[in-house]
């Protein structure tokens, strides 16, 4: 799948870096270019659109980073029990437009796509990671503030990615993604290191809010390719969107996806239920005013977010995690921004410590 | 002019003149002018005979829209059914069958969690506790945390309902259970 680009800014300072050449090589013609001094102005919202948001999906901006790459999850929180990752922010923003997507409300005041030309500087920052924690293994994804793969066949960057975490067993990268992008991974030998990832949802979900993503049987055929290729694969059953009927669609999601892809070759599945702050929730109504799937029994909880109310989310956790556990009672299964309580409730387990969940999901 | 448009003139008029009496901010006036003829003269009509505060239309026509949408029926459709038409044609005072409106609205927005409070309050009810103990549930049933209230007069008092909850406890287990349990929703979501 391609993306179309109303224009690509790139900053003066990387305009002769290995990204932008890249980009400028693999762009489409009659695509503007434009060379700017500072990418973060580019990088702002347009004025005098209806939906500086959506418009912003469509400018790239190449530049520098100006901080730190590596960063803990910010979904991670004491109030919840947490699964250890690392984010890694290589690109901001999507050119896809999920409904319920936080970005709406993360990235408001600088919502153009950017990708970021030093970002082997990445890489020092991992190394330094690994300096000081020598005996710990982390895993690593780059699919927090952006899609992984979206304009990987302009960018490249998973290529650099993966043959850099194919020679370090104390990390495994994962790249999380709704694309079936994976021309350039096929192209790599992960060396076991890299993990693959993609979000699931009910083909009813993927029509009316998943906006120019791959359809979920593309995602599970790419994902087995994938897998093919020596990657390891896992899901991401994350919004869960309690719709009369998500029981039955979610249950039919997995079995789709475990008839095309055996239980056992995959490394784990992460359920969460879709929550929203009252600030995203507003801003995903405004912006798609005829999505049903944002009018549900989502109710105020005590974290401040809207999440379906507990017996309703519960009940849809329960169901999965017993359809996932009937096919291989070994897959790792995890919840995303839950609390401990609903953790035991629902897997019927004390939440493991960040550190120790995050190792066992890295395979490490 | 056609018969229709005069009428939908006049049903115009007598919104815009209900917003300035009722001081309608003109954000929710110009959301309610846009809907079609048949749900923005439905509207009015539940807005002059229910005598709805402006804080009322207001929940009103956000729950309406959001029924609307999920149902995909329009709102002139949900305001047909007949447990809306008996609020509307029945009997009682304005303000009493005005919140009748929003608790069904309410109940029809929410329908699956409607039904678990229910099922929960009447398990509470049934568990007949003294007055002096209050079980309290969270709000929307947000969390699984269950609350129990005492409010004593005195030592007697005091231990005569920790003596009441203490022989309820398998039953108050039971309800915190529920609360945050899978099985408390029998239906499939």
């Amino acid at each position: 799948m391609k993306f179309n680009l109303d224009a690509i800014h790139i900053e003066e300072g990387v305009r002769t870096s290995p990204l932008a050449r890249r980009v400028l090589d693999a762009l489409p013609s009659g695509t503007a270019v434009n060379y700017v001094a500072d990418g973060r102005e580019t990088a702002r919202p347009i004025a005098n659109v209806s939906d500086p948001f959506g418009a912003g999906k469509r400018q790239m901006t190449i530049m520098r980073r100006r901080s730190s790459f590596l960063m803990a999850c910010p979904a991670g929180s004491r109030e919840f029990a947490c699964c250890g990752y690392l984010v890694l922010t290589l690109a901001s923003n999507c050119p896809m437009d999920c409904g319920y997507c936080f970005l709406q409300e993360h990235l408001a005041d600088n919502p153009g796509f950017q990708v970021y030309a030093n970002y082997t500087n990445a890489f020092d920052e991992l190394e330094r990671l690994r300096r000081n924690a020598p005996a710990r293994g982390f895993r690593v994804g780059t699919g927090e503030l952006a899609d992984s793969l979206a304009f990987d066949s302009l960018t490249g960057i998973s290529r650099d990615l993966v043959e850099y975490f194919s020679r370090r067993d104390d990390l495994t990268l994962e790249l999380k993604t709704k694309t079936d992008e994976i021309d350039n991974l096929l192209e790599v030998d992960p060396k076991g290191r890299t993990l693959v990832s993609w979000t699931l949802s009910p083909e009813r979900v993927f029509h009316s809010t998943e906006h120019r993503t791959a359809s979920p049987a593309a995602r599970i055929e790419a994902a087995r390719r994938v897998l093919d290729a020596g990657y390891r694969v896992a899901f991401h059953l994350d919004p869960i969107i309690a719709y009369e009927g998500a029981e039955r669609d979610y249950l039919e999601l997995i079995g789709n996806l475990f008839d095309a892809i055996a239980p056992t070759r995959i490394a784990f599945i992460s359920m969460g239920g879709l929550r929203m702050t009252p600030a995203l929730r507003a801003a995903a109504r405004r912006r798609f005013p005829d999505d049903p799937m944002l009018v549900g029994e989502e109710v105020l909880a005590p974290d401040g977010r809207y999440r379906a109310f507990i017996p309703l989310r519960l009940k849809l956790y329960s169901a999965l995690s017993d359809r996932i556990k009937k096919a291989d009672a070994k897959l790792q299964t995890y919840l995303c921004m839950e609390s401990a309580s609903v953790h035991r409730r629902v897997l019927g387990e004390v939440a493991p410590p960040p550190g120790a969940l995050g190792a066992r999901l890295a395979g490490i | 002019m056609s018969t229709a448009s005069i009428e939908g003139q006049e049903i115009d008029d007598a919104i815009r003149r209900w917003a300035v009496a009722r001081h309608l901010p003109e954000a929710h006036l110009a959301r309610w002018l846009a809907l079609a003829h048949e749900d923005r003269a439905v509207l009015l009509k539940a807005a002059e005979t229910l005598h709805l505060r402006t804080g009322q239309l207001v929940a009103a026509f956000e729950l309406l829209g959001e029924i609307a949408l999920r149902e995909r029926v329009t709102i002139a459709t949900i305001m047909a059914s007949d447990e809306i038409r008996c609020i509307l044609d029945g009997a009682g005072s304005a303000p009493g069958r005005a919140r009748d409106l929003l608790d069904t609205l309410r109940a029809n927005r929410f329908p699956r969690l409607h039904r678990m409070t229910a099922r929960l309050a009447q398990e509470i009810a049934a568990l007949g506790l003294p007055g002096g103990i209050r079980v309290v549930l969270p709000k929307d049933l947000s969390s699984d945390e269950v609350r129990i209230e005492i409010c004593a007069r005195g030592a007697a008092d005091m231990l005569r309902l920790i003596d009441a909850i203490t022989n309820a406890r398998a039953s108050l287990a039971r309800i915190a259970d529920l609360t945050g349990t899978a099985e408390s929703i029998d239906d499939e979501v």
